[in-house]
């Protein structure tokens, strides 16, 4: 496994959207703190970037990663290599360089200007979404045999994880605000990874108020120290269902 | 050496090989020939694991392939169609290569291919920069690098030069001749004539022929491969009996 994910950093270390992609976040991490005085504030600024920016590129590029790789995979695959090495080192391979993407250009400044919780949270909830957009890239390619359809179905799921899931929670919280849906909504909550990393990380902040109808009803029923274990748990949960399911279609997989 | 058992592959309803039985021997070079579609590259990919048989099993020495991956030690695979990592060095592609076979010790490498088609002399060229000769070449000389036992090369002239084409083909004679299996694919049926000893016909997933070519030109009466293989196509009772 070491070696395939060996080969694969190698691989992407070079690739230009890799490298492009690097600076952008470099800029960004250790410019907001250059611009922002209020350490809190830019942490608020790079959390938007890790709950959008960063999960759009690592499904894009994973996904075109896949598909590009897919003839090398296949000579891979004829050697004595077992399929679960072969789909665990690219999984590494590709989530490693993402991760220190991340703490190179997030990372190092957060734990610079501002090492204390919502810091640390911060790069706990990034460094998870890496590993959970990376799954789902996986598991959208492994199912998709086209590339267009695949990277559009990945496109999709973005948008719904980012917004879309969002709008119509606030649509059906609205439309039934007379009656006790707090417990309802907590569950749905559970059903985006980026809501549950927003609101593990806004909760550790003082700036509430970004909490949204959704973080606040989940503040209030679970309690900060609770809700964080649970939060966590979930997203945890969330990295690893589509990973497993993905190597499951992997290793049955005509490639 | 490889025998399969009622091997059947369906493709979303389509049935591309249906109850296969064969065996392969070594010292054995089988030329594996059929029409397009006729499943050729399926029963190659199957036996390499990279395609899941719908039903039916593939046993290489005697082992189920499902068992495990190590069975693959004693392939050697030249595909259709080669397409490496593109910023990755020829040199970089033999190194990985080797570190994933440890099972094979330093200088126990058959670079006798290498040597010949001047792998060499391309070794700190990308992969991607090499035209589709080229990588055809270091395919073929990456199929023999470990010393496998049993060589299934899918159509591998195509694309090669003349002087490329009449090296690999030394090499298949000889691997026969060190009672090694050779399965080739191929629509060039000139090529086969020299290198092969025995003849897969298929025929919509079905084993249509299956048997020497001493056997086949028996059977048609017909001296050149190409006449031999026309000849099974048209003769319709030939097709009923080894169906």
């Amino acid at each position: 496994m070491l070696n395939i994910s060996k080969i694969i950093i190698w691989d992407l270390w070079k690739n230009k959207a890799v490298i492009a992609y690097g600076i952008l976040m470099l800029t960004i991490g250790w410019g907001v703190f250059a611009i922002e005085d209020q350490p809190e504030k830019a942490v608020l600024s790079l959390l938007r970037i890790i709950l959008f920016v960063q999960p759009l590129v690592t499904l894009l590029f994973a996904g075109m990663y896949y598909y590009n790789s897919q003839e090398f995979i296949l000579l891979l695959a004829a050697q004595p290599v077992r399929r679960n090495t072969l789909f665990f080192g690219v999984f590494a391979g590709l989530t490693a360089v993402f991760t220190l993407i991340f703490l190179l250009s997030i990372g190092l400044p957060v734990l610079l200007f501002s090492p204390n919780v919502e810091g640390l949270s911060l790069l706990f909830a990034g460094a998870l979404l890496i590993f959970i957009f990376t799954a789902l890239a996986l598991l959208v390619s492994v199912y998709f045999a086209d590339k267009a359809r695949g990277l559009g179905f990945a496109l999709l799921l973005w948008a719904f994880f980012a917004f879309v899931y969002d709008g119509l929670l606030l649509l059906f919280m609205y439309q039934l605000a007379d009656y006790p849906i707090e417990r309802p909504v907590l569950g749905l909550l559970f059903f985006n990874p980026v809501d549950v990393a927003r609101i593990f990380v806004i909760s550790k902040t003082e700036a509430s108020a970004l909490l949204g109808l959704s973080g606040a009803v989940f503040q209030d029923f679970f309690g900060a120290m609770k809700g964080t274990v649970i939060s966590g748990c979930v997203l945890a949960t969330w990295a690893l269902v589509p990973l497993s399911l993905a190597y499951r279609k992997f290793n049955r997989k005509d490639l | 050496m490889i025998e399969t058992f009622q091997l059947s592959k369906v493709y979303s309803r389509q049935e591309v090989l249906s109850g296969l039985n064969l065996r392969c021997e070594a010292g054995q070079s089988i030329a594996l020939i059929g029409p397009n579609g006729a499943g050729k590259t399926t029963l190659s990919k199957i036996i390499l694991g990279q395609v899941i048989a719908s039903s039916g099993r593939v046993e290489v020495n005697g082992i189920d392939i499902n068992r495990g991956p190590d069975y693959r030690r004693e392939l050697g695979y030249m595909p259709q169609v080669s397409r490496f990592p593109v910023r990755m060095k020829t040199h970089q592609l033999f190194k990985l290569m080797r570190r994933l076979r440890p099972d094979v010790g330093e200088g126990e490498y058959d670079t006798e291919l290498y040597e010949e088609l001047e792998i060499d002399g391309m070794k700190n060229k990308a992969l991607g920069a090499l035209s589709g000769g080229m990588r055809q070449r270091v395919s073929a000389a990456l199929a023999f690098y470990f010393n496998p036992r049993v060589l299934i090369l899918d159509e591998p002239t195509a694309g090669l030069d003349p002087l490329a084409n009449e090296v690999l083909k030394a090499k298949i004679r000889k691997c026969v001749r060190e009672q090694r299996l050779v399965i080739t694919t191929s629509h060039i049926l000139n090529d086969l004539e020299e290198i092969c000893n025995h003849v897969i016909y298929l025929l919509e997933g079905k084993v249509h022929f299956a048997g020497s070519i001493d056997e086949l030109q028996e059977r048609t009466g017909e001296t050149r491969l190409n006449r031999m293989v026309v000849s099974l196509i048209k003769n319709k009772p030939a097709r009923a009996q080894y169906q």
